[in-house]
């Protein structure tokens, strides 16, 4: 394999990871909140992983500049997502989940 | 319009360089009104423009009122009727968000009817919404409703022409190369067709969005910023993927040790473009979400103790100021020890 490969293929993994990471992060933590924590970051970081990976399995070609867009876009719109869904749940009033509340899960 | 103008007045209240000139022109043609009828009303209201979420957000419309009212004695006590001219101040619409001329105009169209007002005098610097225009479309929406509506004949500090906003060229020229870039990347960078149609999308684009999509044009500071910026890029991602092997462990780890809470803290940027960068800045990097911004005031949720701590001990935050004023700006105490100041006095 190529170094390009290679950095590929570690790419894609660490993409797949934190995905990963993401799903089991929303199955096991309480709340919104912290729900959105998973969903928003590791997802984020999962996708641009992935997404850099494909940039560099590309190579210099015009897709390349697409996906570096996508990424860009990734950066914005995700917190911006994550921000607007906590903020609703905020303004109605739903109580973050502490550990003094019930004691450790 | 026929007929004299009405003595029963509404006046839309938001900070502006010009508010205190429009009151005096509220009261003069109140006290003038007064004079020919007996009696006149003006009624400052402020439509506030984000939801607010408890009673502290009110404070500022309800000093900025109290502010309007003082002027408003202030300037009647030199007219003659001063008995005959009643004020009243109304905080409106705290329970919702407006967004569009519309909806102002929906807000005070509301007001109007429950108090019985129908001329409306707008600060012709009235801009509640931020930086996009909206005297003009306000104007209209209201008028459509049949209320009377003038601007007040004040002096500006700063004469400059309705549509074309200060660096409307300058403006014009980013908008139109940050979209010919994206065309061109887009398409690919592929033949004369794409560069002649670019060029054309690009300026229609530009044409139509630049005023609205920049709130302040470009200036001798921005390629400093961006470059800046470019220093910033490396150091978030560095700061993003850190933390996110910080986030596997916790989520991963059998007994999930989280530790979540809401932070509040006042942070030491200032205008839109900074503490959006900040917002989402804090919330890329994980463990911390920004849940709300209520001007300067940050709400974030943070998962664990040691993320609440990085959040507080400020690298993001002397980061993004660095990106926007420089390297003296990260000098500022970082929020914890602010907080420390605050405690001790």
């Amino acid at each position: 394999m190529t170094p390009v490969e290679i950095a590929i293929v570690a790419l894609a993994a660490g993409g797949v990871f934190f995905a990963v990471v993401a799903a089991v992060g929303v199955l096991r933590l309480p709340d919104l909140y912290t729900r959105s924590h998973a969903a928003s970051k590791s997802d984020t970081l999962g996708a641009v992983l992935t997404l850099g990976a494909a940039a560099l399995a590309f190579g210099t070609d015009v897709p390349t500049a697409k996906t570096v867009l996508l990424l860009l876009f990734m950066f914005l719109t995700n917190p911006t997502a994550a921000h607007a869904i906590s903020r609703a749940a905020y303004d109605q009033g739903i109580e973050p989940w502490t550990t003094e509340e019930e004691g450790k899960p | 319009m026929s007929g004299p103008p009405s003595a029963r007045i509404l006046v839309p209240v938001g900070e502006s360089i010009t508010l205190r000139n429009t009151v005096a022109y509220a009261v003069r043609e109140a006290a003038t009104r007064a004079e020919a009828e007996g009696a006149a009303t003006v009624h400052f209201a402020y439509p506030v423009t984000g939801r607010v979420a408890d009673q502290a957000g009110l404070e500022e419309p309800r000093a900025l009122l109290e502010r309007v009212e003082v002027w408003a004695r202030d300037d009647l006590g030199d007219e003659a009727d001063a008995s005959n001219v009643a004020f009243e101040t109304a905080v409106r619409a705290a329970d919702e968000y407006l967004f569009s001329p519309a909806d102002y105009a929906r807000t005070l169209n509301e007001y109007a009817e429950e108090q019985g007002l129908d001329r409306v005098i707008i600060d012709p610097e009235y801009t509640p919404a931020g930086s996009a225009p909206m005297v003009q479309p306000l104007e209209y929406e209201l008028e459509r409703s049949g209320l009377t509506v003038e601007e007040a004949p004040v002096e500006r500090p700063t004469r400059r022409a309705r549509l074309v906003r200060g660096g409307g060229l300058a403006k014009f020229a980013s908008v139109f190369g940050a979209s010919y870039l994206f065309y061109l990347a887009i398409g690919g960078f592929a033949g004369t067709f794409d560069f002649v149609t670019g060029a054309f999308s690009a300026a229609v684009t530009a044409a139509l969005l630049s005023q609205i999509s920049l709130s302040d044009a470009p200036d001798t500071r921005t390629p400093v910023r961006l470059l800046r910026f470019l220093v910033y890029a490396p150091f978030l991602l560095w700061e993003i993927a850190k933390a996110n092997v910080t986030m596997a462990y916790v989520v991963l780890h059998p007994s999930l040790p989280i530790d979540p809470k809401i932070e509040r803290f006042e942070a030491a940027v200032w205008g839109d473009l900074p503490v959006m960068t900040l917002a989402n800045s804090i919330t890329l990097t994980p463990g911390t979400l920004t849940v709300d911004v209520i001007d300067r005031e940050f709400h974030v949720h943070s998962l664990t103790r040691s993320s609440r701590e990085d959040l507080l001990a400020g690298a993001l935050e002397r980061a993004v100021r660095f990106v926007y004023y420089g390297r003296d700006a990260m000098a500022i105490a970082s929020p914890e020890e602010r907080r420390a100041e605050v405690d001790d006095e």
